[in-house]
C-alpha cells in the first residue's frame, strides 16, 4: 500500500531528508528529526493489525505518541511509523517469527508524523481464533535508558552492513 | 465467586449485587469470597465455581484452557496499578529504584506483572529485587511507611481507597495508565444457558433509582456492560504480550 510523502517542513539544518523503501516495494520520503518525544510514565501503546500488516486498531496512547489522527492510522500500514535508522533485518525477523505463529519482542525506534522518534519494547503476537491466526497485536512499553543505548549502537553497526552488501 | 483483590469496604457491595441478581434473574446464587489468590485456586480445583468475577491475569487461564466465557464487565474501571514508596524516602521517581531494592507485593499477579513491565524503564527485572509477600495492601502501606521496604505494589483502586493519612505518609512514583484492562465476568459452560437472563438482571442494576447505591458500595458506579468473546479475546492478547 502506497504511503504520501510525508509533508513535514524541514526546519532549516534541523532535519534529515530520506526516501525509505519497504518491503512491498513502495517508496516514500520522510523527514526525520533528531529529537525524540519520551514514552509515557505508566502507558501502554497497542494496536492491531490484518496479516497484511494493515492497522485496525490504536488506542489513545498509540495516536498521541505517533502524532496522526485515528482517520490516518487506521488503514494504513504499520510501517507508516518505520525510522530510517531501524535495520531492515530487525523487521524480517519480526515477520518471520510472527508468521510461524510465534511471539516477537524487539527494541523499535519509530518515526512520527512530526519527524521526532521515540523508542519502545514492542511485544507482537498472533491472534489465533479457533486454530488460524487471524491477525496480529503490538503491545509497546518504556524500555530502559541502557537499552536504548544498546540498541541503537547495534541498529547503527546493522545498518552499515545493510549499505555496505547494496 | 469474586477474585480476592477487592477492597474489604467492597465487601458488603458484593452480597447487595448477589441478592439483586438473584432476585432479578430468578436464579440460586450462592457468593463465595476467597481470601487469597491461594483460596481461589483451590475453590476453582474442585469446580466450585459457575460464575467468577476474575481479574485479568487469572481470565487468561479461565478462558483459554478452562473455557469459560466472558459475558460482562465494569465500566469505566480499568485494572491499573501503583508503585509507591514512603513520603519521607529519598527516591523521587521510578528510575531512583536500584537492584537489591524491597519491594512490598501481595499475591495479586495483575499487580505484580504491570509492575514489573513498568520497571522495565528502570532497567529492573523480576529477579533483581527482594520480594516482601504481605496478605494485604493495607500490610504492604505499613510496611513501605514504616521503611521496612523500599516501594510498594499496590491495586489503584485499593491504593485511592488507602485512608487520607495512610496515603499522606506514601509517595506514588509511578501509576499505571493502560485503560484495556479490566475485570471481566465469566460464566462456566454449564451455565452458558443462563448468561441472558444474568446479563439482563446484571445491566439493570443502575436503572432503579435504589441501585445507585448498590454500584456506589461496589465501587463500580458506571454498573456493568456487555463484553463478547472476541473483546474478551483481544484482552487476554493483551495480557499474553505482557508475560514476558
Amino acid at each position: 500500500m502506497h504511503l504520501p510523502d510525508m509533508q513535514y517542513p524541514p526546519p532549516p539544518g534541523g532535519a534529515c531528508e530520506c526516501r525509505l523503501t519497504y518491503h512491498d516495494g513502495t517508496r516514500r520520503l520522510v523527514y526525520c528529526v533528531d529529537r525524540e518525544e519520551p514514552f509515557p510514565d505508566g502507558r501502554l501503546i497497542v494496536s492491531r493489525t490484518n496479516l497484511a500488516g494493515i492497522i485496525t486498531h490504536a488506542n489513545e496512547a498509540f495516536v498521541t505518541m505517533s502524532g496522526y489522527t485515528i482517520e490516518e492510522l487506521i488503514g494504513a500500514p504499520h510501517h507508516i511509523l518505520r525510522h530510517p535508522e531501524m535495520p531492515k533485518a530487525a523487521f524480517a525477523d519480526l515477520w518471520t517469527t510472527i508468521a510461524s505463529g510465534k511471539k516477537w519482542h524487539g527494541y523499535v525506534k519509530n518515526l512520527r508524523k512530526d519527524g521526532l522518534f521515540y523508542w519502545v519494547y514492542a511485544t507482537v503476537i498472533p491472534n489465533v481464533r479457533g486454530g488460524v491466526v487471524v491477525s496480529y497485536t503490538s503491545v509497546r512499553r518504556k524500555p530502559s535508558r541502557r537499552k536504548i543505548n544498546e540498541m541503537s549502537d547495534l541498529y547503527s553497526k546493522m545498518l552499515s552492513q545493510e549499505r555496505a552488501a547494496q | 465467586m469474586v477474585a480476592p483483590d477487592f477492597s474489604p469496604d467492597r465487601f458488603a457491595g458484593w452480597h447487595m449485587v448477589n441478592t439483586l441478581l438473584q432476585s432479578r434473574s430468578g436464579l440460586q446464587l450462592h457468593l463465595l469470597t476467597p481470601s487469597s489468590a491461594q483460596e481461589q485456586a483451590d475453590l476453582l480445583r474442585h469446580d466450585k465455581a459457575d460464575l467468577i468475577y476474575a481479574n485479568p491475569f487469572d481470565a487468561a487461564h479461565l478462558i483459554r484452557d478452562l473455557g469459560f466465557r466472558a459475558f460482562a464487565r465494569p465500566v469505566g474501571k480499568p485494572d491499573e496499578m501503583v508503585i509507591a514508596t514512603a513520603a519521607a524516602s529519598p527516591l523521587r521517581c521510578l528510575e531512583d529504584l536500584r537492584p537489591g531494592s524491597r519491594i512490598a507485593v501481595t499475591d495479586n499477579r495483575d499487580v505484580k506483572l504491570i509492575g514489573l513491565r513498568l520497571l522495565e524503564a528502570a532497567d529492573l527485572t523480576d529477579k533483581d529485587l527482594q520480594w516482601v509477600l504481605v496478605e494485604t495492601f493495607q500490610a504492604g502501606a505499613r510496611l513501605t511507611i514504616k521503611g521496612e521496604v523500599d516501594a510498594g505494589f499496590f491495586l489503584a483502586e485499593i491504593y485511592h481507597s488507602l485512608s487520607r493519612i495512610t496515603r499522606s505518609q506514601l509517595k506514588v512514583l509511578i501509576e499505571s495508565a493502560i485503560f484495556d484492562i479490566t475485570h471481566v465476568l465469566l460464566a462456566h459452560q454449564r451455565i452458558v444457558g443462563e448468561i441472558p437472563a444474568i446479563m439482563t438482571a446484571l445491566s439493570g442494576i443502575g436503572q432503579r433509582s435504589a441501585d445507585h447505591e448498590v454500584l456506589e458500595a461496589l465501587g463500580i458506579p458506571g454498573g456493568f456492560e456487555k463484553m463478547n468473546d472476541e473483546e474478551a479475546e483481544f484482552m487476554v492478547d493483551l495480557m499474553d504480550t505482557l508475560l514476558d
